[in-house]
């Protein structure tokens, strides 16, 4: 089955436009004409009228018994010539009848008798009327009361008049019946004509490289196809962005990637050419501390992309609190490794409307950051506020903090401030901003405890303000 | 042999420190491009092994700075980005030889001796010098094909002596071969070692330059 075709719906609707007002400009034609040629008829009818009121009674009977061939008095006296270009084959013969003053008839067609309008009465004025006789439509026209005293009546059939329309409407339609299929083909030709930048489109679309972003360009555009062209190259260099994004990442990881694995290979090959047993040791665990910080990079970019896939994540109310005490539990080693005394403080009831696993990964994220750049010694504080329908867990530490500068600089992917010492990927802030976009909720990076490290503030939608929110 | 070692990442910079020392150089190790400037202005290094990717100061500015400031240190740069671009850049920023990571640890300590042949203008790893026979790579010394052993501080002393010689090397600029950042400078070492070299490889080896150090003579 063919599929809509702008051509095709535009030939049909050009063409019935066409139709359309032809139709009607031949149909008020036709009436034009049917009304001139009906005066014109009643004219000439009043003219023989007129004629016949001058004529004797003896000329009249004379005329009475010959046959007024309307057709021969309109083309003078040619009956030939004009039998053979007019379409009007019928016999038009005019009947008349005269009266005198008095009712009686002076003269009249023979005919009439026939058509029993012999003893017609005469209309009271003159004019033109419609009258049946003898089951056929006449016009008749009636003179009333003459210079001589007479009145004259004419008859003619209506056929006639309606034949000589018909010729004339069929000589309006005939060059536009032939006119149409050649305009057809015309339009048709016209408008595949004027659709050809949309196939020049295609195929400069089609036959594109795909890794080839730069914007279409076909030439001159028509401006009907402009905002097509616009909206797909708008398409291509959004593309071309999301693409390079990609590509960026993925190159900044395979980057990433190499780093543990390069240090991986000197330790175990240090290990591999250190004859004291304790060194080797020592490299040894490098080696395993190397693998771990892989296998943590690894899990951290199939969580991003993941999230970037951005599928939408079944939610439940759950309490910030007690995900965060659990994550504060599972960092306390590597906090009192470093003796760092961390709490947990605030709203232990406030809830949000999250996904528990992702969220246990933004605090883990977080407190391991605050722990591994932290002060030995120092502190890391967690807090839970409930305020104005927003839930926020802040993160805060008292360790050497972020440069102003860096701040903003601190969700890229793979930004590590300058001069830190801890290992780290570059990626738990990216993650923990990407987790907090998913859940609606808003990332604010500031001073930490006593105006010392760094405090990161997510602010969630409470639970119940974002259940509300939904249902508006 | 003084080695800097400028690398950010500390799991790679402590396995390239240790491969180093057990390769028989003196390294200190800086962690970002600021502490490598410092170190810079301060010490003569014999060979700078520099990480691009560092905070602070990039690897290639400091690499620029050094070449500006007109120091012909052989430099071996290590980066993770191994495209093309990076290596020519590095190389005409004045980079003398390029690793990408993860390189192999023995392969770096092959490139950076034969940086520091070269930079000697040699092309053959082996030094001969008199009836003595030096193998920087395994560093061994043989005296008429007999295999002398050294501790590793006489072994270095051994080394820059034979790489500057007809140069007299003063006591410090000796210490400075000698001792990385956390090592500790024993007094008197300097002339004890000799002594022993001296002892080991034949009296006339070495000689005294009065109040400025000690030389090995051109042959």
């Amino acid at each position: 089955m063919m599929g809509p075709s702008i051509r095709r719906r535009l030939v049909l609707l050009v063409l019935a436009s066409i139709a359309l007002v032809w139709g009607i400009a031949l149909v008020s034609s036709y009436r034009q004409a049917s009304r001139e040629i009906g005066e014109w008829e009643e004219a000439r009818l009043a003219e023989l009228a007129q004629i016949l009121a001058l004529l004797d009674s003896t000329s009249l009977s004379t005329l009475a018994n010959a046959r007024i061939d309307v057709r021969e008095e309109e083309k003078g006296g040619e009956p030939g010539a004009s039998l053979l270009d007019d379409d009007d084959t019928l016999p038009r013969d005019a009947l008349f009848q005269v009266r005198a003053a008095n009712g009686e008839v002076l003269a009249g067609s023979p005919q009439l008798r026939a058509l029993a309008a012999w003893d017609l009465p005469l209309p009271a004025a003159s004019g033109a009327q419609d009258i049946v006789l003898g089951g056929q439509l006449y016009h008749s026209f009636t003179l009333r009361d003459t210079t001589l005293g007479h009145s004259v009546r004419v008859f003619e059939p209506a056929n006639t008049r309606s034949d000589l329309v018909s010729g004339v409407a069929s000589r309006i339609a005939r060059p536009t019946l032939i006119a149409l299929p050649v305009l057809a083909l015309l339009v048709w030709v016209s408008i595949g004509f004027s659709l050809a930048p949309l196939k020049i489109l295609s195929v400069a679309i089609r036959s594109r490289d795909i890794n080839r972003m730069e914007p279409v360009g076909i030439g001159r555009t028509p401006i009907e196809v402009r905002p097509l062209v616009d909206a797909i190259n708008q398409m291509l260099s959004r593309l071309h962005h999301s693409l390079e994004r990609e590509r960026a990442f993925t190159a900044d990881a395979a980057h990433e990637l190499k780093t543990p694995l390069a240090a991986i290979k000197v330790q175990a090959q240090v290990a591999l050419a250190e004859p004291d047993v304790g060194l080797q040791r020592l490299a040894m665990q490098r080696v395993v501390q190397g693998v771990d910080r892989s296998a943590r990079l690894a899990e951290q970019l199939l969580l991003l992309a993941r999230l970037d896939a951005q599928e939408k994540l079944p939610t439940e109310p759950l309490k910030p609190a007690t995900i965060a005490r659990n994550t504060l539990l599972a960092n306390l080693r590597n906090a009192q490794q470093k003796h760092i005394n961390v709490m947990l403080t605030g709203d232990a009831l406030a809830e949000i409307d999250a996904e528990p696993v992702l969220i246990g990964i933004l605090l883990d994220n977080l407190l391991d950051n605050a722990i591994k750049y932290g002060r030995a010694g120092g502190t890391v504080e967690v807090a839970v506020q409930h305020a104005d329908e927003r839930v926020q867990v802040c993160v805060r530490d008292d360790g050497p903090g972020v440069a102003p500068d860096d701040l903003a600089r601190l969700t890229n992917r793979f930004f590590r401030a300058p001069g830190n010492q801890a290992t780290g990927s570059g990626l738990g802030l990216s993650i923990v901003a990407r987790i907090a976009g998913h859940f609606g909720a808003s990332l604010q990076l500031g001073v930490g405890i006593g105006e010392r490290g760094l405090a990161v503030k997510v602010s969630f939608p409470a639970y119940g303000a974002a259940h509300r929110s939904m249902m508006h | 042999m003084r080695v800097l070692l400028v690398e950010d990442d500390e799991l790679i910079g402590c396995g390239v420190e240790a491969g180093l020392r057990q390769a028989g150089f003196t390294v200190d190790w800086a962690c970002d491009g600021h502490k490598a400037s410092l170190a810079l202005d301060t010490t003569r290094y014999a060979l700078i092994v520099l990480d691009l990717g560092l905070p602070r100061v990039s690897g290639m500015e400091l690499l620029k700075r050094l070449r500006d400031a007109g120091n012909d240190v052989p430099v071996l740069v290590l980066t993770a980005k191994g495209s093309v671009i990076e290596r020519v850049g590095g190389l005409e920023a004045g980079a003398d030889d390029y690793l990408g990571k993860p390189f192999d640890l023995t392969e770096l300590i092959a490139r950076c001796r034969a940086l520091l042949r070269r930079a000697q203008g040699r092309s053959i790893d082996l030094i001969r010098y008199q009836n003595l026979t030096v193998n920087p790579a395994a560093q061994t010394v043989e005296i008429d094909e007999t295999r002398v052993s050294l501790t590793s501080r006489e072994w270095a002393i051994l080394l820059q002596l034979l790489t500057h010689l007809g140069i007299p090397q003063s006591r410090s600029q000796l210490e400075e071969s000698l001792y990385g950042w956390q090592e500790e400078i024993e007094s008197n070492a300097i002339e004890v070692h000799v002594s022993n070299l001296r002892k080991k490889l034949g009296a006339g080896l070495i000689k005294t330059v009065r109040n400025i150090g000690y030389v090995m003579e051109k042959p």
